[in-house]
């Protein structure tokens, strides 16, 4: 976990970066899914809403594979993708290795960022969270 | 509990003892929640039981009836077709190790299997110029309905596009599969003369969203489409993939489908060693270029060749597992989930043996057999044959407007002589008259040829 960072119920992070957003999955995600073997990054100028209940395709940011497992990774924030990182096509595996550096998914241009950040998570409340499921 | 029988299990001291033992009086307690009045209130009308041998007497009374393919002589095709199974063939994927495995749910625990749908898929690829083959689908006609939905997976396109001279049977499968995504389906049409795809038609047809163009080669009147490298060459430039559908007995002589510019590649598989048996089961062919957009959506099972971790053993598994359902559930490439191993054991054993030489034979002797066929039925007053003037493969059409007889009746008289007729093509193909379809393979001699020649020079005489 890293501080300065949002977190989404779904595992997900944020770290905001002038009037934009890039966006991972945990590290809490990357060993619960295992060696990651793909990731199916989203198409760069794709409008995604922040992920809520009940979740549509509307909210994926794509998807992260490990040998025998697949889990979508949900958009924490609305708006649109900016850039994705392609490094992820060849090195799969920065999710693992990597997952709040050099194995982001995406950079977002978000919409309302503002009133979503409130239903996002700070270190210790993510870290509280976590707890739970545990 | 006790043995009443040594191998019927449900005898009468046994009912009673379950009976006891879950506190029931009666086995008619058991069915107290189905309403009485659609219960059958009498004993089934079963005759009385038979010694094994009345059983058999009496099976074999019911088989005599039967007028059995090899008895007889057949000029059916049109996506079943007759070819000699080779002895070995048979024998090989009788054995119970084939036989009696299914790929289980640890699929990495039957390397034999495994094994044997990883040579299936590298003799698919080289027999398709393509670079990775899946371990089979049903039949042609779904995996024609998969390449559809490939196709618009890979391209984002909304439209299919296929020749009107299409097998009937495929259209309907692939009908079905597109209704659900809502692909939209474009029949391209031909020339009247030539039966070759109509390009300016399709050059106007192509333009933003189209998902695949699709032809068969051999096109299902048996005639070789001749226009390929432009049909290839107008879908990628609008964006599409190109679909090609094959007889594989045809590849044998006739340039891979990969040299030609296709994406992919699909067919039937029955003629590589699978009997005709009723017309199943079937082999679908599945096949694409080596692009990691192209595989990650193919449909279907995928083996893959790897070593042990100290990399002394070969070893085979399942690989791109999560494409399939039991991983994404609903977002799964396909909907199969399996294959048909055993037709693709069979096809691999069959490729095997023959090799690029028997197969290259094979294909000419089948090429061959169908031209002497066309030239000497041609010679007959009234029949036009084939309709289309083009080269052929191992069918043509054989069209009897002029003898003012029709399909039906000209059918009818071959059956008198124990002849199968062609396929009758009116109610598919209405504008092309009284037609049928005739297979002809490296299974019918001259003799048979001479003798459907002769036999129908009588008829329309």
């Amino acid at each position: 976990m890293q501080d300065g960072l949002y977190y989404s119920r779904e595992h997900e992070w944020v770290k905001l970066e002038d009037k934009l957003a890039r966006v991972g999955v945990t590290d809490y995600a990357q060993r619960k899914l295992g060696d990651v073997v793909y990731v199916e990054l989203p198409e760069v100028g794709k409008q995604v809403k922040q992920a809520t209940e009940p979740k549509g395709k509307e909210m994926e940011l794509g998807a992260v594979e490990s040998i025998k497992a697949v889990s979508a990774v949900y958009s924490p924030l609305s708006g649109k993708v900016k850039e994705v990182n392609q490094a992820l096509q060849d090195r799969p595996e920065l999710v693992n290795t990597s997952p709040y550096g050099e194995g982001w998914i995406c950079v977002l241009e978000p919409s309302s960022l503002d009133i979503e950040l409130k239903n996002l998570m700070d270190a210790g409340a993510y870290a509280e969270h976590l707890k739970k499921l545990e | 509990m006790p043995m009443g029988h040594p191998y019927i299990p449900n005898v009468r001291e046994i009912q009673t003892q379950m009976l006891r033992e879950i506190g029931a009086a009666s086995i008619d307690e058991l069915f107290a929640d189905i309403p009485s009045k659609i219960r059958l209130r009498r004993k089934l009308k079963l005759p009385n039981a038979m010694s094994e041998l009345d059983v058999k007497r009496h099976v074999q009374t019911i088989l005599a009836k039967n007028k059995p393919f090899t008895q007889m002589l057949s000029f059916l095709g049109g996506g079943v077709w007759p070819h000699h199974v080779p002895a070995h063939v048979r024998d090989l994927v009788r054995r119970s190790e084939f036989l009696t495995s299914y790929t289980p749910y640890q699929p990495e625990v039957s390397q034999g299997m495994l094994q044997s749908f990883f040579e299936y898929q590298s003799m698919i690829c080289e027999l398709t110029g393509m670079d990775a083959a899946n371990a089979s689908m049903y039949d042609w006609a779904t995996s024609l309905g998969e390449a559809a939905l490939m196709c618009a997976r890979v391209t984002d396109g909304r439209k299919f596009i296929v020749p009107t001279l299409i097998s009937p049977e495929r259209f309907n499968t692939l009908q079905n599969y597109v209704s659900g995504p809502s692909l939209e389906l474009v029949k391209i049409g031909y020339d009247r003369q030539t039966g070759q795809l109509d390009l300016s038609q399709l050059r106007k047809e192509l333009g933003q969203g189209i998902a695949g163009v699709y032809v068969e080669n051999p096109s299902y009147l048996g005639f070789l489409e001749t226009q390929v490298d432009e049909i290839a060459k107008a879908a990628h430039e609008a964006g599409a993939l190109f679909v090609v559908g094959v007889n594989p007995i045809s590849l044998g002589l006739l340039k891979a489908p990969g040299d030609y510019g296709a994406d992919i590649v699909i067919g039937e598989g029955q003629p590589l060693g699978n009997p005709m048996s009723f017309g199943g089961p079937l082999l679908g062919i599945f096949a694409c270029r080596d692009d990691a957009k192209l595989v990650r959506q193919m449909p279907g099972r995928l083996v893959g060749m790897t070593t042990t971790p100290d990399g002394k053993t070969r070893g085979y598994a399942m690989v791109l597992q999560t494409r399939e359902q039991h991983i994404r559930r609903e977002r799964a490439t396909s909907s199969i989930c399996s294959n048909e191993a055993l037709c693709a054991v069979a096809a691999a054993i069959y490729l095997a043996s023959l090799g690029p030489r028997g197969l290259r034979e094979l294909g000419e002797a089948c090429a061959a057999n169908a031209n002497y066929a066309m030239r000497k039925l041609r010679a007959i007053k009234g029949l036009k044959v084939p309709i289309f003037n083009a080269p052929h493969f191992n069918e043509f059409t054989l069209n009897c407007d002029e003898t003012g007889m029709s399909v039906a009746k000209l059918n009818a008289e071959l059956l008198n002589q124990s002849i199968h007729g062609g396929k009758p093509l009116r109610d598919k193909f209405p504008e092309l008259g009284e037609t049928s379809l005739m297979c002809v393979t490296e299974f019918h001699t001259k003799e048979d040829i001479d003798h459907l020649v002769n036999a129908l020079a009588e008829i329309v005489g």
